[in-house]
């Protein structure tokens, strides 16, 4: 976070430069089963961010080192494409990305049932095609509908959805400027049925009492990101028996 | 495994959607219990019976069972063992003692090569989701012709149809021999005709397969009589 | 990333090409659907998104401002690249850039490279100063065959689209990017035997090497290469040749359709 706690990020009546208000998600698309290849995939769009996610497996943990005897492992890669922010991104090992794909992949450990496939790998591979604030969220959110459309077991899906603070003011999804600009950020993963978090980061300055009204609005919004996966998952098979 | 009952709407559920209690019913595939509540645990179709509350999968990767008759595909071949894709989490050992000829220590290569395509059961699998395969059994072989497709293996039931109604009349049609393994690999062979026939129904299953259009388009597509028994 | 071949499946290839057949149906030189869209990546200054049959790519072109390289005081750049990433196809291993990405983009590259189709000195700002670097880059989200033409596809289609960023840089009005013809690749694999048009998965599978021909507006060749494993004669060349000209007017005539809107 930037700090820049002078750029005025909302106007005098209280909404935000794109004219949401301060509790208000951007629009959200969700589809499930569009990569042939895959055991499973999805595609996301956020606002203007587009995530897709694929998933193979389960099938053996290879190399070696990474098996484990008594469960899968999910092995996530969340990669962003050169062309998906306005300065290029050269190819290649990004630290930014190593970490997300890291604490994304403990995330997805704790919802998927990784008991049932010992010595198993789950490969799940989260690309961003175009990037405008929030794009580990609108990642784990299109790597658990295409864990879902994999037909791997899960106890929940995850949500994936960020808040945060500008001009002193908690908003719900940060869009851009909001994120470049503003003073906090906290993305979550919430298992929508159960109320768990299973994915948490935070940067930035908050008080506890603003820490729990973005949670607030983190979790309101998973309400509504939650109705829109089961009505993508359900949308492709309805109809069959 | 095979679908709804005559006439019944089935509900589409996904993962931790609630599905009753845990309370009177046991857990079936696909579900879980979380307490008192039974939650389904993968997207497919809610199926309950007297006691057990299961979920059929939209999809699924193949997991092998003792008893199955797969397709596998030599991967590598050691000196007393082959192993072989059976499109499972792991590969199927085929040990030496196992296979359906006499085989000297360091000439399994003889027999079958990587690439070679069996047709084999699965005789066991271990604690460790180890799979071993035998082709000791009436049936079991190399397969030297033929052709080979393969389908989602949630589909092989509703492909084969009740009592394999379906199978049998599309081998009549196609005067081919067909033969399904449980991971959803099929073998067919026939002149090239038949052949095509078959790879059209097989690209039928692949489409529709999860729609409950998929029997009616099937039977109008081999001229079986829809309704079955 | 070597992949498992069944017996049965080169078997029935070369059966399927002594009938004259393909194995989904296909005559010798037909290709499968394709769709094509522009301007569909929001931070592409040109994008391009190709559904080949099952295979899917997206291509992205990015501008940057540098200073030119001395030996080219006058010059801008064009680089082309192509990412082959696991979510492409359960054969793709997670690691550093395969042999196999660098190839395709490469091959790429000296299509569009060769056709001059983009004047170098007219990326120029100020000489021995400023001037502009363009950098396609090729995303594979879907391998189900022929990952050349649907790339090759993707990236001219970008290219012919592309809005230079120029306000972005201070330099003045953003302007389409002059992109003076449209080369176009066509590949053959050799399948049971013969070269086909537009190999399929299976076809990659149980085939043998492939053949990929890049053609300017007026027919002639920009760039060639020949990839795999095995040979050919000059008059298999020439007959595929022969089928490229045909098919890839074709494929230009998709690109010019995208540019008129």
């Amino acid at each position: 976070m930037g700090g820049y706690g002078d750029v005025k990020l909302l106007n005098d009546d209280g909404t935000r430069l794109d004219g949401r208000a301060i509790d208000e998600m951007r629009p959200l698309t969700a589809e499930v089963g569009i990569l042939p290849a895959a055991d499973g995939s999805a595609i996301v769009t956020h606002g203007l961010n587009v995530a897709i996610a694929a998933v193979y497996g389960p099938v053996e943990a290879h190399p070696r080192k990474i098996q484990r005897q008594d469960r899968a492992v999910v092995d996530v890669r969340y990669n962003m494409a050169p062309f998906s922010t306005s300065d290029r991104i050269r190819p290649g090992y990004n630290r930014r990305s190593r970490e997300i794909s890291k604490v994304t992949a403990e995330a997805l450990e704790s919802v998927v049932l990784v008991e049932r496939f010992p010595r198993a790998k789950i490969s799940v591979e989260i690309e961003i095609l175009a990037a405008e604030a929030g794009t580990r969220c609108a990642g784990i959110t299109a790597a658990s509908l295409a864990l879902a459309d994999a037909g791997i077991p899960m106890r929940d899906l995850m949500v994936g959805i960020a808040s945060g603070k500008v001009n002193d003011i908690v908003v719900l999804d940060l869009d851009k400027a909001e994120d470049n600009y503003g003073q906090a950020d906290l993305p979550v993963g919430i298992l929508p049925t159960t109320g768990e978090i299973a994915f948490l980061q935070m940067d930035g300055d908050l008080s506890p009492e603003e820490y729990n009204t973005c949670m607030e609005y983190n979790f309101k919004a998973a309400k509504e990101i939650h109705q829109i996966m089961i009505d993508a998952l359900k949308a492709k098979y309805n109809g069959g028996a | 495994m095979n679908g709804a009952a005559e006439g019944a709407e089935q509900r589409l559920v996904t993962p931790g959607e609630v599905i009753g209690t845990s309370l009177d019913k046991r857990a079936g595939i696909g579900t879980l219990s979380q307490g008192e509540r039974m939650i389904a645990t993968r997207l497919g179709w809610v199926r309950e019976n007297n006691d057990t509350i299961s979920v059929d999968p939209i999809n699924s990767r193949y997991t092998p069972r003792s008893g199955d008759l797969v397709i596998g595909v030599i991967e590598a071949v050691r000196n007393n063992l082959w192993f072989a894709d059976v499109l499972g989490p792991f590969n199927g050992l085929l040990p030496m003692s196992l296979a359906p000829w006499k085989v000297e220590f360091g000439a399994a290569r003889q027999f079958m090569d990587v690439g070679d395509v069996i047709l084999a059961r699965v005789q066991e699998v271990d604690e460790s989701h180890s799979v071993v395969l035998t082709m000791k059994g009436v049936g079991l072989r190399k397969l030297k012709q033929g052709i080979m497709s393969s389908i989602p293996m949630n589909l092989v039931s509703k492909f084969k149809g009740e009592n394999d109604s379906n199978l049998r009349t599309l081998s009549l049609a196609s005067d081919c021999r067909i033969i399904i393994g449980e991971n959803g690999r099929i073998w067919v062979d026939g002149d090239a005709t038949g052949i095509t026939m078959v790879r059209k129904v097989i690209e039928l299953v692949k489409s529709e397969g999860h729609k409950n259009t998929f029997q009616q388009s099937l039977s109008e597509m081999i001229g079986n009589t829809p309704g079955g028994d | 990333m070597v992949e498992l071949v069944p017996s049965l499946l080169r078997q029935e290839l070369a059966s399927l090409a002594e009938a004259d057949q393909r194995i989904d149906g296909r005559s010798r030189w037909q290709s499968r659907d394709v769709t094509l869209e522009v301007d569909c990546l929001y931070n592409g200054d040109g994008s391009a998104k190709v559904v080949w049959g099952d295979t899917i790519v997206y291509a992205g072109v990015k501008f940057e401002v540098r200073t030119p390289w001395p030996d080219k005081p006058n010059e801008g750049s064009l680089m082309c690249g192509a990412e082959l990433r696991p979510i492409a196809g359960r054969k793709y291993e997670p690691g550093p850039p395969s042999p196999e990405s660098i190839e395709l983009g490469r091959v790429v590259d000296r299509g569009i490279r060769e056709s001059g189709c983009i004047d170098l000195e007219a990326l120029c700002i100020i000489p021995g100063e400023k001037v502009y670097g363009v950098m396609i880059d090729i995303h594979i989200l879907s391998d189900c065959g022929n990952i050349f033409d649907a790339s090759a596809l993707a990236a001219i289609a970008a290219l012919r689209t592309t809005i230079v960023p120029a306000s972005n840089f201070d330099i003045g009005d953003d302007h389409p990017l002059q992109v003076s013809k449209a080369p176009i690749m066509c590949s053959f694999t050799r399948v049971g035997g013969r070269y086909v048009l537009d190999a399929n998965e299976e076809e990659e599978l149980g085939g043998d090497e492939r053949i990929h021909i890049t053609l300017g507006d007026d027919g002639h060749l920009h760039s060639l290469q020949k990839g795999l494993k095995g040979v050919f004669t000059p008059a298999e060349f020439t007959e595929i040749l022969d089928v490229a000209q045909q098919r890839c007017k074709e494929l230009r005539d998709m690109v010019s359709a995208k540019e008129a809107n």
